[in-house]
């Protein structure tokens, strides 16, 4: 769906961006993880033609950015910043309205769009709809931010550190509602973030980012493991690792199968980390997974996939 | 809320001037100097309601509330004693003859210290003081239509001469709109451009900085030359009116001198958007043209309007030095006064073009209070 070519980019003298190629396959989520100044907010917003390549080319479908009209490919584009950004002097379904508006789209079909999205983010369109950015909570901001990138139906959504202003209970409230609305639209998302532990959470694939060049590209449990790239390993602190890998290992993976008793439950798509923190809360060896037949995860195994063994 | 003690010096000092120094200064003619009179009987009703204002002005100055009493009672006030002075020299001197009065130094101190009432009182209240200025104004003005004021030397050379200040009044609105409108046509697109490219906002600042370095009758002078040239060697721009000599000079010198304050307040406004919010909007897909008509414009609307007051009243102000070169306006009736020695001529010039100007100031004022974020303006 996109696709960086070779795309290098400099500021004066500082090189943002150094030759910097992968691609990111229609229907993912994937998180550009990487220090400030990594690059990986500059390499997101070649995207959407905030800034031009000096070098390379970026291909959204197949078709060079570059090419035709800034102004028609944002408005197919949904963009999400950590500031959220939202117009100060126009509503909340003004702010969610804007691009359809921009797209000439009839009133009737943006107002039933809005509602519809205000509510996809859990918003009550009828508490939310006519109020002003002011009195909004930070993260009712950002679900309405994302209402907004989202108002046009585009196939792509850019997401420049979303939840990185919010405390953290919100933020995982937030982190969640993505999640579920990727599983739900299906759209390719492109997430910048410097938090090791909200990629592990939210990626299908993460990009690592490292003074401007692609340091890793993969799988959130593979790139934590033994063979991935060492600024992970400065990103967070080391002993720390092998639990955030866990966040991004189903729990099923290590399932036996037999049914257990006085052991805790876990909820559908339940993580490796979810689980072990289930089993030291209620003090237990081993927790039941839902469903038939029924099956349970012993704490051996997931020992054995914070060592990086097993099945990943 | 907190007394406004400014007040009552300034209701007494109103009160005191006339009694003193008197209110109305009687000469058998023109060639004789005039003398300070007593009141006659003929004002004494106007007398007593000018005095009921100025109790209501100290009242209102001890506990302001409402909090428009004051100025409320300082414009009755002032309105009261134009009557008081007005009716008085119509008891003075016999109506149609060639003597004449004018209101004695006490009437003029009265009203300059109501004046300075009405503007105290109006920012204390946090409001401009253009409006109740006008409101005494028009009172004025009603009187005079009224025929109250009559009597008045002032008068005498009003009903003379109203085609003429009529019609530099109208030429004095139109050098300042015309002036107005001109530097709001390089100012606007340049300034739109500035926030694309530093060097466009250095070079159109610093030339809106030199040209305030020139002198203004330097600068009209300086344009005749040129002006009277081009007329000459393009037919077609005489016959449109431009030439050295007249109000083109005049017109392109005052859009000189505004383009620093509408540079400065548009460019200030255009920044009250934050730049991430710029960017968001740029994200969405909003052209540069809707990013600053849907979002620096709105949102920067009280900076953008409180400099096209500040541009409007200086036009207004430099519209009268028009007349140097051959303009017109206003200030052909004032410098026309000052050559005479004939301060009821001035008055005439005067008197109109204070009333531009707050005209002016009041009416953007008003704008700006129906724009959220205007009331800062």
């Amino acid at each position: 769906m996109i696709r960086f070519e070779g795309v290098s980019h400099r500021y004066g003298a500082v090189e943002a961006l150094r030759d910097v190629s992968f691609a990111v396959p229609a229907g993912t989520l994937l998180v550009l993880l990487g220090e400030s100044g990594s690059g990986k907010s500059t390499l997101l917003r070649t995207v959407n033609r905030l800034i031009a390549p000096t070098a390379g080319r970026v291909l959204l479908a197949g078709r060079d950015v570059a090419a035709g009209d800034p102004q028609a490919l944002r408005r197919g584009i949904g963009y999400v910043i950590q500031s959220v950004g939202l117009f100060p002097h126009r509503s909340v379904g003004a702010n969610v309205a804007t691009v359809p508006g921009l797209l000439g789209w009839e009133a009737g079909r943006i107002d039933r769009r809005v509602d519809a999205l205000l509510e996809l983010v859990g918003l009550d369109p009828a508490a939310y709809r006519d109020r002003l950015p002011a009195t909004l909570s930070g993260g009712q901001a950002q679900r309405v931010g994302l209402a907004r990138a989202l108002a046009a139906d585009p196939p792509v959504l850019l997401m420049d550190e979303p939840f990185s202003a919010l405390d953290p209970a919100t933020r995982r409230g937030l982190q969640s509602a993505l999640r579920r609305i990727h599983a739900e639209t299906g759209k390719t998302v492109l997430l910048v973030t410097h938090d090791v532990e909200e990629a592990m959470v939210l990626a299908d694939r993460i990009a690592v980012m490292e003074g401007g060049r692609l340091a890793a590209e993969g799988s959130p449990s593979a790139l934590l493991g033994a063979g991935g790239p060492d600024v992970l390993r400065r990103m967070i602190r080391p002993e720390l690792l092998a639990f955030h890998r866990l966040a991004a290992i189903p729990a099923g993976t290590g399932a036996v199968p037999g049914p257990v008793s006085g052991a805790p439950d876990l909820p559908e798509g339940a993580s490796m980390r979810e689980a072990l923190l289930l089993m030291l809360t209620a003090g237990a060896d081993r927790a039941a997974l839902p469903g038939e037949p029924p099956r349970h995860l012993p704490l051996a195994a997931i020992l054995a996939a914070a060592a990086g063994e097993g099945p990943v | 809320m907190r007394a406004l003690p400014a007040l009552a010096p300034l209701a007494v000092a109103a009160a005191a001037a006339p009694a003193l120094l008197g209110w109305i200064a009687a000469a058998p003619n023109r060639l004789l100097s005039p003398r300070v009179v007593p009141l006659p009987e003929s004002a004494t009703l106007a007398w007593a309601a000018f005095h009921a204002a100025l109790a209501v002005l100290l009242l209102a100055a001890a506990r302001p509330r409402p909090a428009w009493l004051a100025e409320l009672a300082a414009v009755a006030a002032a309105v009261a004693l134009l009557a008081t002075v007005g009716l008085g020299a119509a008891g003075a001197v016999p109506a149609g003859g060639i003597a004449r009065a004018a209101p004695a130094a006490g009437a003029w101190i009265g009203l300059l210290a109501l004046a300075l009432a009405t503007a105290t009182a109006a920012s204390l209240r946090g409001g401009s003081p253009a409006l109740p200025l006008l409101a005494a104004l028009a009172g004025g003005a009603v009187l005079g239509a009224a025929g109250w004021l009559d009597a008045l030397s002032l008068a005498r050379e009003a009903e003379g001469r109203a085609p003429e200040i009529l019609a530099a009044l109208a030429g004095h609105v139109g050098l300042s709109l015309g002036a107005l409108g001109l530097a709001l046509a390089l100012a606007i697109p340049l300034a739109a451009l500035s926030l694309r490219a530093r060097r466009i906002e250095a070079g159109f600042l610093a030339a809106a900085s030199a040209i305030q370095a020139v002198p203004s009758l330097a600068l009209f002078g300086l344009l005749i030359a040129p002006l009277a040239a081009l007329a000459t060697a393009f037919p077609a721009l005489r016959a449109a009116g431009l030439g050295g000599i007249g109000p083109a000079p005049a017109v392109i010198g005052i859009a000189a001198y505004l383009l620093l304050p509408l540079a400065r307040g548009l460019l200030a406004g255009f920044r009250v958007a934050p730049p991430d919010l710029v960017e968001a909007a740029r994200g969405q897909g909003l052209s540069p043209r809707q990013v600053l008509l849907r979002l620096r414009l709105p949102l920067g609307a009280g900076v953008v309007l409180g400099a096209l007051r500040l541009a409007a009243v200086q036009a207004v102000g430099l519209a009268t030095l028009a007349a140097l070169v051959g303009g017109g306006g206003l200030g052909a009736i004032v410098f026309q006064g000052i050559g005479q020695l004939a301060a009821d001529l001035i008055l005439l010039g005067v008197l109109p073009l204070l009333a531009l100007s707050l005209l002016a100031d009041a009416a953007i004022g008003a704008l700006a209070g129906l724009v959220p974020g205007g009331r800062r303006a």
